[in-house]
């Protein structure tokens, strides 16, 4: 079992490392990230202008082979194209992005169908991935079939292959970028702070990716310099572009705008170190018994030696049985790993399988890891009977001498130091793991019982058409939501909390003191929907379409960063033409994960436009309302799906990596305790049935049951004390590392540590005890008779 | 001070029944020394473990000190035996891992005297069994008769009123066998009651009663010495 839960931790860990490093040419291709600086602030994002890949492409033809770009899409978040038409049917593809004709170039997906360099070069076409090919159209040819979204229709040019190649680009569907009309596509282009986009290059393999970087910072420095002049913005800061390796970007939490399924690596190495660990604790369980065993052998050994054995013969017969003993335990453990892999890829939502791990790249790499773990466990479990028990004198053995006693007495070795620290050392990854479980299950239910600023419970967030006939109906459309009982309230807003918000150009009186602040466009009813609370000034005022005031409402920490004495009333300008005045501060809410601590927020009145329709229904009457919901939205939404969160359950998705952490743990550490004591009762049984006299002797010198209990079991409490003294600091480091992800987090308790240890001295008791209370009620006279 | 009425024992190996004791009965008064003789497994080691409560009998009834022996409970006969009575077996049965000095105190630990009061009685003790200058080492260490010495010693350290001896002097040369034999002979002239079995009948000579078992039970008791 040992073996089978080490590979499992291993193929995980090995699928995470394989992120991005099978595309051809890999270690050329680079995501361009932005450091973007703007007064004292800055912000290191995922996302580029829409205009570089173009201008990289254009412009640097000796160093970069092909650069692309992907539009930005959050894919818990779905668009306007999520509904996709085919035959009156309607099919939901929420991953679905925009892209451009060097996609294919950059990473070279298997075609099923269509011709991966001419796929996207055409407007209103669209390559999708062999599942939603699968899924509707079944086995029948998907080029050339048309499918349609509420507002255009697309070709299919290409299908792709995307199982077991994991990738950070996790679309499902890709539209080509002509499909932009040519009036958004010179927008986009003119703008070198519009970040919208994820810029790729494919360098050629002569160039040096430090040399590039610096002349793109050049090249792009003059361009802003010369757009920034032309469009009369004054702004004093700078914009940075950095390559990353494309295999690291999975691995990149840092940035803004980033695939929220990225990990943080230390996760990686946490579980690497727990594979090891799970290894070595049954290795040395099998070593312990192994050792335990060889007394019972001795007598053999004695016996093989009179009989003219020398030492190799018997190192290499305790080996081999070792090896074959190993090998076993190897096809087993296969098997189960086999057999328990549909539900270790639910637990860790991946699609993984065994035979895909070896027989893919680095396939090889596995099973010779798998091979020399076979011999190295061989080794390690058969070294020690064969070479040190061959090392016993025959004569000694066949006299029923003792050969294995803790002090003094003629015995030729003790192994008694070395079982007592093999178990030390089972008892540290236990006590390390019942303790960071403790910790990271605190964490998160302190995440969770966190106040948020605002009440997410019964709150449905609705994606919403982003075409203009749906915005001219917006406000009719919310107020026929709110016509039943089970609605409590409705509001229209461009942003959520928990989504992806974006961060906009501030200044207040001073033009070159410029802010880069979040950014909300909220509608009349958010903050009561909320219940988030005012603390001065006023909401905003019910909407009116003669009153062109633009208002802003900005939260505590904007407050705090715009250092004003009189706020309210005062004016609020933007380097975008929305200059507005203040009305009100609410009270810090936590609009982003709690990775962060509350930025300074600026949230703005949106009369019309809006992304969602957020709906706080009445407790227990979900269905009812969420009938009315539908009813309401085939009537102004035909052939579009009705795309709902509840608010709740998306903030609890923003730490799903946490949360699969914490199960990973707790299943962890059920199984090192499980295996841990498992060994404990085999290491007990043994080291009891070889004081069984002993035992009787003590109980005829007049010994009680507590005295033997005692005896007994004080020496693994002792050393499961030890152990848990040793893992504590290591816990404490790690687990502040973890903590320190968070913006707010709980204190290390010294309580955790005090459970974590009692936690184990209590299974160990308990392991001990269940072996000992045989012994306790056997009678004295037939321990003595024992031999 | 001993009295058994109708003792018997009766082993039950997969579905095997050997009677190992037959009805013994038998008085032992204060300052005895009784032997124990008969072929191997007539149940002289039987009858040592029934008196020695560290075997539970068949049947039959066993006094001491005019208490009800079986009608106690395990803790009570725990209490009864490590206060009155000590044993020295053939194979010594000391504990491989203390030091001889550890092995003598042990009977004391269980009373449950103090550390103090236990070092100057086992001092005591070590210097009569003429054991000062091996009490550090280890069992192991010992020829056998100064592992029977430590084991006697370890019988007597907290003053039992009876010594069960089960073949003191049978893995023991004449010797060592002899000099064994002197030390019980002596406690016995200092008061202590002590049943003993053996096939010696050199060793038998020190006693003052020979009880002869055949086949589980008393066939005649013969008195040596007045």
């Amino acid at each position: 079992m040992g073996i089978a839960v080490f590979v499992f931790i291993f193929l995980y860990v090995q699928s995470e490392l394989r992120y991005d490093k099978h595309w051809s040419g890999s270690e050329n291709i680079y995501r361009i990230t932005t450091d973007y600086r703007v007064s004292e602030n800055s912000e290191q994002i995922a996302l580029t202008p829409f205009l570089l890949a173009e201008k990289i492409q254009n412009n640097f033809p000796e160093e970069v082979e092909y650069s692309t770009k992907i539009f930005f899409s959050d894919p818990s978040d779905v668009n306007d194209m999520s509904s996709l038409i085919y035959n009156d049917e309607v099919y939901e593809v929420p991953d679905i992005t925009i892209g451009d004709s060097n996609v294919f170039r950059v990473f070279d997906y298997y075609f099923v169908e269509g011709n991966k360099d001419l796929s996207l070069t055409k407007p209103n076409t669209m390559v999708i991935s062999t599942q939603v090919a699968e899924m509707i159209f079944g086995d029948e040819m998907a080029l050339g079939k048309k499918l349609k979204t509420h507002i255009r229709e697309y070709t299919i040019t290409g299908v792709f292959e995307k199982r077991c190649k994991p990738s950070h680009l996790s679309f499902d569907a890709i539209v080509s970028v002509n499909s932009l009309t040519e009036k958004n596509i010179e927008l986009l282009n003119s703008d070198w702070f519009w970040m919208n986009c994820y810029t790729y290059v494919k360098l050629k393999p002569e160039t040096n990716y430090h040399d590039f970087e610096n002349a793109l910072n050049d090249f792009s420095g003059r361009e802003i310099k010369k757009f920034v002049e032309k469009a009369k913005i004054n702004i004093n800061g700078y914009t940075d572009y950095s390559l990353e390796k494309i295999s690291n970007v999975h691995f990149n939490k840092v940035l803004l705008y980033d695939n929220p399924g990225n990990t943080d690596k230390i996760y990686l190495i946490v579980f690497a170190i727990i594979a090891g660990f799970i290894l070595l604790t049954a290795s040395i369980n099998y070593i312990n018994l192994a050792t335990a065993r060889s007394l019972k052998r001795a007598k053999e050994i004695g016996v093989l030696k009179v009989l003219g054995a020398v030492r190799y013969q018997l190192s290499l017969q305790y080996i081999s049985e070792s090896l074959i003993l190993t090998t076993l335990a190897f096809v087993i453990a296969l098997s189960l790993v086999e057999l328990l892999m549909p539900q270790f890829n639910h637990l860790v939502g991946k699609d993984l399988t065994l035979v895909g791990s070896l027989f893919s790249q680095g396939g090889i790499i596995f099973g010779s890891l798998l091979v020399l773990l076979i011999f190295v466990l061989s080794i390690i479990s058969g070294i020690f009977p064969a070479f040190v028990l061959s090392y016993l004198k025959p004569v000694n053995v066949l006299k029923g001498n003792k050969m294995i006693v803790g002090k003094g007495g003629n015995q030729q070795y003790s192994a008694g130091r070395l079982r007592k620290f093999l178990v030390t050392i089972q008892y540290i990854v236990t006590i390390g793991m019942i303790i960071s479980t403790i910790i990271i299950y605190q964490q998160m239910m302190f995440l969770k019982k966190h106040d948020l600023g605002f009440k997410p419970e019964n709150v449905m967030v609705i994606n919403l058409p982003q075409d203009t006939t749906f915005n001219d109906r917006a406000s009719e459309f919310i107020y026929e939501l709110s016509g039943e009982e089970s609605v409590e309230q409705v509001t229209l807003a461009g942003n959520a909390p928990g989504y992806t918000a974006g961060k906009r150009m501030f200044f207040t009186d001073d033009s070159s003191k410029i802010m880069s602040l979040n950014y909300f466009m909220v509608g009349q009813n958010y903050f009561k929907l909320l219940e988030i609370p005012l603390v001065e000034g006023r909401f905003f005022p019910e909407f009116d379409a003669k009153d062109s005031t633009v208002y802003y409402i900005i939260n505590q920490a904007a407050a705090d960063t715009l250092k004003m004495d009189t706020l309210i009333g005062h004016s609020l300008k933007t380097t975008f033409g929305l200059d507005g005045k203040i009305i009100g501060v609410v009270r810090n809410f936590h609009f982003s994960s709690f990775y962060k601590n509350i930025e300074p927020l600026v949230i703005a009145f949106s009369g019309k436009r809006a992304r969602y329709a957020l709906v706080r229904v009445k407790g227990g009457q979900h269905d009812v309302a969420l009938a009315h919901i539908n009813n309401v939205w085939n009537k102004y939404n035909r052939n579009q799906y009705l795309h709902y969160t509840y608010l709740d359950e998306k903030l609890t998705s923003l730490y799903n990596s946490d949360y699969k952490m914490l199960s990973l743990f707790t299943y962890f550490s059920i199984f090192v305790i499980f295996i841990s004591s498992l060994g404990l009762y085999g290491l007990s049984s043994f080291l009891i049935e070889q004081r069984t006299k002993e035992l009787g002797i003590r109980k005829i010198l007049g010994g009680t049951a507590n005295n033997i209990l005692l005896l007994l079991v004080k020496d693994y409490l002792k050393l499961v004390l030890l152990a848990g003294i040793i893992a504590s600091p290591l816990v404490y480091i790690l687990m502040s590392k973890w903590l320190s992800m968070f913006a707010i987090s709980i204190e290390i308790s010294t309580w955790y540590f005090v459970l974590g240890i009692l936690s184990a001295l209590i299974i160990a008791f308990t392991t001990v005890f269940i072996r000992v209370y045989k012994v306790i009620n056997k009678r004295p006279s037939l321990a003595l008779s024992y031999e | 001070m001993v009295i058994t009425e109708g003792l018997t024992k009766v082993f039950k190996a997969e579905g095997v029944e050997t009677i190992a004791l037959r009805g013994v009965s038998l008085k032992v008064e204060r300052g005895d020394f009784i032997t124990v003789m008969g072929p191997s497994g007539c149940g002289k080691t039987t009858l040592l473990n029934l008196l020695g409560l560290i075997d539970e009998p068949s049947a039959g009834k066993y006094y001491f000190f005019g208490q009800d022996v079986y009608s106690m409970n395990e803790r009570q006969k725990t209490e009864l035996r490590k206060r009155n009575i000590g044993f020295v077996f053939q194979n010594f049965n000391l504990i491989d891992d203390l030091t001889v000095y550890e092995n003598i105190e042990l009977p004391l630990v269980y009373l449950g005297w103090k550390k103090k009061e236990r070092k100057e009685r086992v001092e005591e003790v070590v210097g009569n069994m003429k054991l000062s200058h091996k009490k550090r080492l280890f069992p192991a260490q010992l020829s056998g008769g100064q592992q029977q010495r430590v084991a006697v010693a370890r019988a007597i350290i907290a003053k039992p009123p009876l010594i069960l001896a089960d073949e003191p002097t049978g893995n023991l040369d004449s010797i060592h066998g002899e000099e064994v034999m002197n030390i019980l002979g002596n406690l016995n002239k200092e008061g202590t009651t002590i049943i003993m079995v053996t096939h010696s009948q050199s060793d038998a000579a020190f006693s003052r009663k020979i009880v002869h078992l055949f086949d589980g039970q008393i066939i005649n008791e013969n008195i040596t010495k007045v």
